[in-house]
């Protein structure tokens, strides 16, 4: 299956999540593959942890890929090649997890047929190889996003599965954007029906997820004042109202992940040793993470409604 | 055991030969323009080629070492690019006017014969036989620069392109001859066009390039001899549409075979530039192997020298005027 | 005088095969198959049917100009056609193989390209080839902007793949492998023989032969494409056996061993046939490879465990439905 991560603004915690998804079906035993299609800031290696296995993606990343210039884009197997401790020792159990890196410094760049037909034969290579192929597009209505629209409506794409994961932050600006990333005029939805797709094949194949998302409930601690706790409970409403008016309510979220300190200051995996052992993550981030990760494949949560 | 005692015919690839002449000489190409013009310029088209006939004779005999060379002549008309007049007409009219020269025309051609001839697609096959000449830097990546339907002697210019953002534009460079020595001569033929209806028209240079390679016995569908020539009763008459006269006509029933170890082709000088095409077409083209390998052998049995390469087998003579 | 076009003796050969289970949902007939690899309007497609059904492309050119790869830096240029075809072992195994020699010496300068077209399959050095130096560096991986057979194996692959007879619906998920290999002159008086057989990386097998200098390229190839197909089958099956649960935690799921391993039964357990193709000067070059580490004691290995499996899990079946839960 196909997952392609979107979302319209940058900071919204797309590539750091959706990497972190990856990280979470290869743990249950899927073969994931993790291809980085933010042509503009080609970063996902920070989040996997493998800077040193990157000098291989100079030339032949992704960007060279499509150009066709290099018949074969780089891939880093994660387990054997990242610098990260953790990760180091693949789980028993667990699938392969590989990384498709863009170029090192590889730029946005307009995409014409030749590219859409190198990109339609990379997802179909790695869907005979792959159970689970995870998509990170450039933010906004990018190349990225037109070029996988285009390829995901080829004829000789009719057989793959594909799933849409739409990020975005829990705040009124985050909330438009999101919803006219999908819904506005040049937006996944219409971008898809010129590309031909079917409407609502498309919209039933799209679901939200809201990153970084403060827990309005929370105890009142020492940093926050009752007063500060009743304003957030009411923004946290208001937003409800918002998204709902916007159609990205709640029947379209696959999940939500909570503000996690710990992806403030670093993109990167949360394992379940930063939950339980050092404790440097927090227990519910890890579960919401799980929880998404788990929902993409199950159907229940997708189709029309 | 692929030598065992059991084998599968569809298994094992196998190529019919043909007859081989030392000499081909063509004697002129028929366009309606040159038929509108009258007998006469046919005429004075075959009085400018009676002497270098004699001339591609005598060489192809000193060539043979004495013994007498197998030389045949043939002519080629346009049904292609224009339908003009019937072959009940024009046949008798060239023959007659090639006598008058004291020239025989041995074989006949339609120039749509080398398009498709019968229900062989003889064209496209040689298109696809098409190993563009590698650039230096060519290294197994796919060629970047091909164009279908055109063919160069060397490296176009390259085609602007929306860089990546933030990355600068490569500047105009030259095209460049593989070949060229100090300076280039680039060349870039047109080998087809199609129109609106998807319909191609397979374009002059190209069908030129296949009509010399059926001259030099090198044309094969799937191991099979293609463009062989059918004879001719004498004393019967030719057909009224072109489609009625078999592709290529053996006229002449005592002639040396129609395919050679090499051609001559004596030509008014506007054809040059078509002929340069050619040879650029042939110089990328893979002929098949048993059909080359076929002419290697016998050649090498008649100790009769064929150059290497098919473009080299080729010779032309130029008349100016006409 | 006698022609030129005689092909200088060969003192390296060398190429590079790709792998891959086709992307159909169902095996190719014979039909089809010879549609796929029509890759010439003007040469047929060869179709075998004994053993098995194959099915063999015409061969194509690549022209090529560029350095050679090398372990010693040496920077030979050369000149020349790579040849590449296709394969199909039962409508189920597609492979493509470009491969070339390469003489001695060549000319100092690069000769008008018609000469090299009627040599198809040759690659000639400008100057003198230090072929051992260059069968090390061909086998280590070439580097950027050095010939390199397997991308044009893996053009003629990306080509057939996007062929509309496939319907990219793979009845179950593989990994597709590449094995290079590189052929050297054997002693004088020498047969052939295997030297090496390298499982190098995940996807890469490396394979160096020494060869009489009589020995024809393609039948070369053919040893090789054969070698690739059964390294293929073995790869596979293992990792399929390796994904399986068996055991107490099958127990959670009891068909799932059986999807697992199914398609093993239904698409791949009868493609065992090593050197049914293989000239007979090349066959023997199989027999150091079934003696250590024995493929073909490790592929029956293989199938009696999915056979073992799959009958225990009949039998588990009829047991349940012998016995009723109270």
């Amino acid at each position: 299956m196909l997952v392609f991560a979107a979302s319209d603004k940058g900071g919204t915690g797309r590539s750091v999540t959706s990497a972190n998804l990856a990280y979470q079906r290869a743990l249950t035993g899927d073969h994931v593959a993790y291809v980085d299609f933010d042509f503009g800031s080609p970063t996902a290696a920070a989040v996997f942890d493998v800077p040193g296995a990157m000098r291989g993606a100079k030339e032949h990343g992704l960007h060279s890929y499509l150009e066709g210039e290099t018949a074969e884009p780089v891939r880093i197997d994660v387990w054997r090649q990242t610098e990260h401790p953790l990760l180091r020792t693949r789980p028993n159990q667990s699938g392969r997890l590989v990384l498709f890196p863009g170029d090192i410094g590889g730029g946005e760049f307009a995409t014409g047929e030749e590219a859409l037909e190198r990109c339609v034969d990379l997802l179909l290579r790695l869907n005979s190889e792959f159970d689970v192929i995870f998509v990170d597009l450039s933010a906004g209505r990018s190349y990225a996003v037109d070029m996988v629209l285009a390829a995901t409506a080829h004829p000789r794409m009719r057989a793959l599965p594909f799933r849409w994961l739409v990020f975005h932050r829990w705040t009124r600006q985050h909330v438009i954007a999101a919803s006219g990333l999908v819904h506005a005029e040049h937006g996944i939805l219409r971008g898809g029906v010129e590309r031909g797709h079917d409407e609502d094949a498309l919209r039933a194949a799209i679901r939200f997820v809201r990153a970084a998302v403060p827990d309005p409930e929370a105890p009142s601690g020492p940093q926050v004042s009752s007063a500060q706790a009743t304003w957030m409970q009411a923004c946290d409403e208001a937003l409800r109202r918002l998204a709902a008016d916007h159609r990205i309510g709640d029947s379209v979220v696959l999940g939500i992940v909570p503000l996690e300190p710990i992806l403030q200051w670093q993109e990167q995996l949360i394992t379940e040793e930063d939950v339980l052992s050092t404790q440097i993550a927090n227990k519910e981030t890890l579960e919401a993470l799980e929880e998404i990760a788990r929902r993409l494949t199950d159907d229940t949560h997708w189709g029309r409604l | 055991m692929t030598e065992s005692v059991f084998r599968e015919t569809a298994a094992e690839p196998r190529t019919q030969s043909v007859p081989l002449a030392h000499l081909s000489v063509e004697l002129g190409h028929l366009y309606m323009e040159d038929f509108e013009a009258g007998p006469e310029r046919l005429r004075a088209h075959f009085a400018e080629v009676r002497p270098w006939v004699e001339a591609a004779r005598t060489a192809a005999t000193v060539r043979a070492g004495g013994k007498r060379a197998r030389v045949s002549t043939c002519f080629l008309v346009d049904d292609y690019f224009t339908r003009f007049s019937t072959p009940a007409e024009v046949v008798p009219m060239l023959l007659a006017e090639a006598e008058r020269a004291g020239l025989g025309i041995d074989y006949l051609a339609r120039e749509s014969g080398c398009a498709v001839t019968g229900k062989v697609p003889v064209a496209e096959a040689v298109a696809a036989r098409i190993v563009e000449s590698p650039p230096p830097g060519s290294h197994g990546l796919r060629p970047p620069a091909a164009q279908t339907g055109w063919l160069a002697n060397g490296e176009r210019s390259p085609v602007p392109r929306a860089p990546q953002a933030m990355k600068r534009a490569v500047p105009w460079q030259p095209p460049h001859e593989t070949a060229a020595r100090r300076h280039s001569v680039f060349l870039d033929v047109e080998l087809w066009n199609d129109d609106a209806d998807g319909q191609r028209t397979w374009s002059c240079p190209f069908l030129a390039a296949v009509w010399q390679l059926a001259r030099l016995g090198l044309l094969r569908n799937e191991g099979e001899a293609v463009l062989t020539p059918q004879p001719h009763t004498p004393g019967t008459g030719f057909p009224d549409r072109w489609d009625d006269l078999p592709t290529l006509l053996k006229l002449n029933d005592r002639a040396d075979p129609f395919a050679a170890y090499r051609t001559c082709s004596v030509l008014p000088t506007r054809f040059l530039p078509v002929e340069h095409a050619v040879r650029v077409i042939l110089d990328q083209i893979e002929v098949d192997p048993g059909a080359l390998a076929q002419v290697a052998d016998r050649s090498g049995k008649e100790r009769t020298a064929v150059p290497a390469s098919v473009a080299d087998r080729l010779s032309y003579v130029y008349y100016a005027g006409l | 005088m006698a022609p030129r076009q005689s092909t200088p003796r060969a003192v390296l050969a060398c190429g590079e095969v790709r792998t891959t289970l086709l992307p159909a949902r169902q095996a190719l007939d014979i039909r089809s198959a010879a549609g796929l690899l029509a890759l010439r309007a003007d040469e047929r497609v060869l179709l075998s049917e004994r053993p098995g059904l194959y099915a063999r492309s015409p061969a194509t050119l690549t022209g090529v100009d560029c350095p050679l790869p090398s372990a010693n830096g040496a920077r030979i240029r050369a000149v020349g056609t790579v040849t590449a075809h296709a394969a199909l072992t039962e409508g189920r195994v597609l492979q493509t193989s470009a491969h070339c020699s390469l003489p001695a010496t060549g000319p100092d300068q690069r000769r008008p390209w018609g000469e090299y077209l009627v040599r198809p399959g040759v690659v000639e050095p400008l100057g003198k080839l230090p072929h051992e130096a260059v069968a090390r560096g061909v086998l280590d991986g070439p580097r950027r902007g050095d010939l390199d057979v397997g991308l044009i194996a893996d053009g003629l692959l990306t080509r057939l793949l996007r062929h509309p007879l496939l319907d990219q619906r793979a009845p179950f998920r593989s990994r597709p492998t590449r094995l290079r290999w590189a052929a050297l002159p054997a002693a004088p008086g020498e047969g052939p023989s295997l030297e090496r057989f390298t499982l190098a990386e995940d996807e890469l097998r490396t394979v160096r032969l020494r060869v009489p200098e009589d020995t024809a390229a393609t039948d070369l190839a053919t040893l090789c494409d054969d070698l690739a197909l059964h390294d293929w089958l073995l790869t596979t099956v293992v990792r399929m056996l390796d994904g399986v649960r068996l055991g107490a935690t099958a127990a959670e799921d009891p068909g799932a061993a059986v999807r697992a391993l199914r398609p093993a039964v239904d698409h791949l357990l009868h493609l065992w046939m090593p050197g049914a193709r293989v000239s007979r000067e090349l066959a023997p070059l199989w027999a150091p490879l079934e003696e250590r580490p024995g493929f073909t004691r490790q592929w029956q290995a293989m199938v009696q465990r999915i056979r073992d499996q799959l009958t225990l899990h009949t039998v588990q079946a009829v047991h349940r439905e012998a016995e009723p839960a109270p």
